[in-house]
């Protein structure tokens, strides 16, 4: 709907009516912040960016920004800023508020119009931006207040992280690609000319001729493309294991040697098709394992990310912020309604609830006053308090955990890949058979020059194309059908894994069950008018209130807000509202009681009061509920002979309650989040593959450790971080899911396996037999690799109708 | 038929793929394919003004390197 009066904001291009706007000579402004952004492009002559942006609509500059002068400490450029070869300053920065081309313009022509700033470039896409600089012209708070100042704002990453690196990784592999994939299709029309002269009749000169043009094209692949295998040749003989890069290598490099011998000799037939198809291929099949490779979680940049550096302390009666670890044991931190808790402590002033689910999976929030206890990891709902501090950061019981998580992750075992272990054996007897064919050939009365032939044409007719492409293939078309239904596998390894799992450890809150209160009962005593109710629920924070407030959400469509007159939120108790002469309460027994309200209700669940001048008229009965399909998957884990554990912070009762009623019987409970991983721990003594569910940071420990780790989306940040795949939709129906996928992806790795194997069962007697013609190795090749491409697509397309 | 056109079709197609393939490499090192997006819409900011900023830029950079390192 648009306003008849609305007016655009010059700078951001927002609506708003005209009465609010600030006016200033031709133009209108929603906010200072946009004010400042507007005078300050058209004093720095850089205005031509709105003819460059058109409509598209910013985000108005918000002006609460901490302080830059942090980002020129020593401990930040340590971390952030590198120098370069030439002796400038760098750093990466992710820019936040690009909302077009016109943006990322900007943000670079007024960096570059800095004096110092050597270069920056903005990348549209990830909004990420790489930043040099003189560090004795300009420093990096700065940069930072230039971006800021023009209505963006910009926090550093620390860029030599697994991302930087894969994605360099990532682009060594294009490049040898591009060459082999060129050199290959090129070759290709040149072997159609041979291989039609082989049938026909070809003169020598002539075969010479191709033969040159083929060594020429092979010479770039072998040496460029093909270094990879050699490395991984070397690397592999170093540590006396004999893997598929010593067969590709030693296969590739024997018949490029030999072909070159064919060449100058003359007489015979020439394999420098083959030399490239088999590098390319090979090549391509590693490629996809590098597209799906996790990169490995660097627990500093977990802490990094997720935990804030400053808070703010009460100091002689003033609040200043501080930087978190700079805080000492005794001092006073103040925490408002909606924020995290970072350190441990005992409050002094203030009393409020807590929601403590994501440290003990305890799912009602808690109702905590002057001397209870705040646990850092915590998340206040609607306390405003203050507290004094029992441990400093570094021994706080949320660092103890991340310091824990760094020990846990190493500990994850390594399952091997059913593809890696055959290689091993695949490249040893082939190239004992391509030995063994050499030695038989020549001491049976032949020439040298045709038993050397016969033994090489076996590592080339034995080509490990196919057994290269199995597997990343069927990982490739695993994860697609994973990200369809909304699972996310960070490593194509893990559908391996995962397919041998044989024990299922699930956390209750969070992730059999909902993780928050939804209404489960509704007792009216008298009709009221439900806007009043759905209002009232509507301002207020507290989870019970908002489970009211979603429930009438879906109970009734098109409810409008009324406006109070007066709004009160009172902490642990609930919310008061007044409208004319009416008073609303909503909240739980004590707010009634301290009103004077008589309500006999009594039930074990958590229970919303709703009353209208001292008369209640309803009762809510809210209760974390039960996913949808819980049951379901119980039932199907019991047929796939998959044991189910299930382990809670949360009190025995409740621990309980769930179990019966999903139906399960491993039920563990006041669980610590070490427990949990000892636990697990024990589990893996037994020989057993576990995959640990979770969501919260009470879990992290038992998912670094599990040898799967499975996160429901809407998980905290860190325990998204440390799992292994991601459940985005939070269903307990993709848990299903990502069992059936795995196993399906497992039982198509071991056919595509197979069916290389039968092939060269095949062939490779013919081989050793002195059978093979160029033409037969050529088509054998490619003809493999198509059946197990083949192979993966058709149950692709058999899941997807399904 | 005479091989030296053979070789002269044969050389000339891969020394004229050659150099495409090149330039592929190239770009890709480059960073040209890094940020579609970015270099699709430069198009639609360039003119005079872009080239004469570039031009500054380079300039700016040869001032402080020699600043930085007195040679």
């Amino acid at each position: 709907m648009k306003l008849s009066n609305s007016i655009a904001c010059s700078h951001c291009h927002l609506e708003f009516s005209k009465d609010v706007m600030i006016k200033d000579g031709e133009r209108y402004f929603c906010c200072n912040g946009c004010k400042g952004v507007y005078h300050l492009l058209s004093d720095e002559g850089l205005d031509s960016f709105y003819a460059k942006a058109g409509n598209v609509k910013l985000s108005p500059p918000t002006e609460q920004y901490e302080d830059s002068s942090n980002f020129n400490s020593p401990a930040f450029y340590d971390r952030f800023v590198k120098v370069n070869s030439d002796g400038f300053s760098e750093v990466s920065l992710i820019i936040e508020g690009i909302h077009c081309s016109a943006c990322v313009w900007l943000n670079e022509k007024a960096l570059h119009k800095m004096d110092g700033i050597i270069e920056a470039s903005i990348n549209f896409t990830n909004n990420k931006a790489s930043i040099v600089w003189s560090d004795d012209t300009v420093k990096l708070s700065q940069i930072i207040d230039m971006i800021r100042a023009i209505g963006y704002n910009a926090y550093p990453y620390d860029s030599s992280l697994q991302e930087a690196h894969a994605n360099k990784e990532r682009k060594d592999y294009y490049l040898r690609m591009a060459v082999a994939i060129f050199a290959s299709m090129n070759i290709m029309w040149i072997a159609v000319a041979q291989y039609a002269g082989y049938f026909s009749g070809m003169a020598q000169d002539m075969k010479t001729i191709l033969n040159i043009a083929e060594g020429i094209l092979a010479t770039p692949v072998l040496f460029y493309s093909g270094w990879i295998f050699f490395r991984g040749a070397y690397y592999g003989m170093k540590t006396k294991v004999v893997n598929m890069d010593i067969l590709v290598a030693t296969g590739a490099s024997l018949t490029y040697v030999y072909s070159i011998y064919i060449t100058l000799m003359k007489s015979g037939e020439a394999y420098f098709d083959s030399v490239s198809m088999i590098i390319t291929f090979v090549l391509i099949g590693k490629f996809l394992e590098v597209l799906s490779k996790k990169s490995v979680a660097d627990s500093l940049d977990i802490i990094g990310k997720h935990i804030p550096s400053e808070v703010n302390l009460l100091k002689e009666g003033k609040v200043v912020s501080c930087k978190l670890v700079d805080v000492g044991v005794g001092e006073i931190v103040v925490v408002s309604s909606g924020e995290k808790v970072f350190l441990d402590g005992e409050i002094i002033k203030g009393s409020g609830s807590f929601d403590e689910s994501n440290l003990t999976g305890e799912s009602r929030p808690i109702y905590k006053n002057i001397g209870d206890v705040i646990i850092s990891g915590t998340v206040s709902i609607d306390a405003d308090v203050q507290f004094r501090t029992s441990k400093d950061f570094e021994h706080s019981t949320l660092s103890n955990l991340v310091q824990l998580l760094e020990n846990a992750i190493g500990k994850k075992p390594k399952i091997e890949q059913l593809a890696n272990k055959l290689s091993e054996y695949f490249s040893s007897v082939i190239l004992l058979l391509s030995f063994i064919t050499f030695a038989v050939w020549w001491f049976w009365p032949h020439d040298f020059e045709i038993a050397f032939m016969v033994g090489v044409s076996v590592i080339v007719i034995a080509c490990p194309c196919a057994l290269a492409l199995a597997t990343p293939v069927a990982t490739l078309v695993g994860l697609s059908l994973g990200v369809k239904r909304g699972i996310l596998f960070k490593e194509a390894a893990q559908l391996e894994t995962m397919a041998k799992v044989d024990t299922l450890v699930l956390d209750k809150t969070g992730t059999i069950t909902v993780g928050k209160p939804q209404v489960v009962n509704e007792i009216i005593f008298s009709e009221f008018d439900k806007e009043l109710l759905y209002s009232l629920t509507k301002s207020s924070k507290h989870p019970v209130s908002h489970g009211v407030f979603e429930y009438l959400e879906t109970l009734e469509e098109g409810l409008s807000v009324v406006e109070f007159d007066e709004f009160v939120q009172l902490p642990a108790l609930g919310v008061l509202a007044t409208k004319d002469s009416f008073t609303l309460l909503g909240g739980n027994y004590r707010l009634m009681q301290e009103n004077g309200i008589e309500v006999e209700y009594t039930s074990d669940k958590t229970l919303f009061y709703f009353a209208i001048n001292q008369k209640i008229l309803a009762i809510y009965e809210l209760d974390d509920k039960i996913k949808e399909g819980a049951l379901a998957l119980i039932e199907d884990l019991k047929k796939r002979n998959i044991e189910t554990i299930m382990l809670t912070g949360d009190n025995e009762n409740a621990a309980l309650r769930v179990a019966k009623t999903i139906g399960l019987k491993n039920v563990y409970w006041e669980q610590t989040p070490e427990d949990k991983a000892n636990f697990i721990s024990k589990l893996h003594e037994q020989k057993r593959t576990v995959v640990m569910v979770g969501d919260g940071v009470n879990d992290i420990l038992a998912l670094a450790i599990a040898d799967i780790g499975i996160v429901m989306g809407s998980g905290s940040d860190i325990a998204v971080d440390v799992g292994d795949v991601l459940l985005l939709n939070d269903s307990l129906l993709s848990l299903g899911d990502t069992f059936k996928i795995s196993r399906t992806t497992y039982g198509l790795i071991k056919q595509n396996l197979g069916i290389s194997l039968v092939y060269n069962a095949i062939t490779i007697p013919l081989a050793m037999g002195g059978y093979i013609i160029p033409l037969i190795a050529a088509i054998s090749m490619s003809l493999s690799s198509l059946l197990v491409v083949g192979n993966s697509m058709r149950i692709k397309i058999k899941w997807n109708k399904g | 038929m005479d091989s030296w056109l053979i070789v002269m079709m044969l050389g000339g197609s891969i020394f004229l793929g050659g150099l495409a393939l090149l330039a592929f490499l190239w770009a890709v090192k480059n960073g040209q394919f890094d940020d579609e997006e970015k270099f699709l819409n430069a198009v639609k900011y360039d003119g005079e003004d872009e080239l004469n900023d570039a031009v500054n830029l380079e300039r700016k950079k040869e001032k402080l390197k020699r600043g930085y390192r007195p040679e």
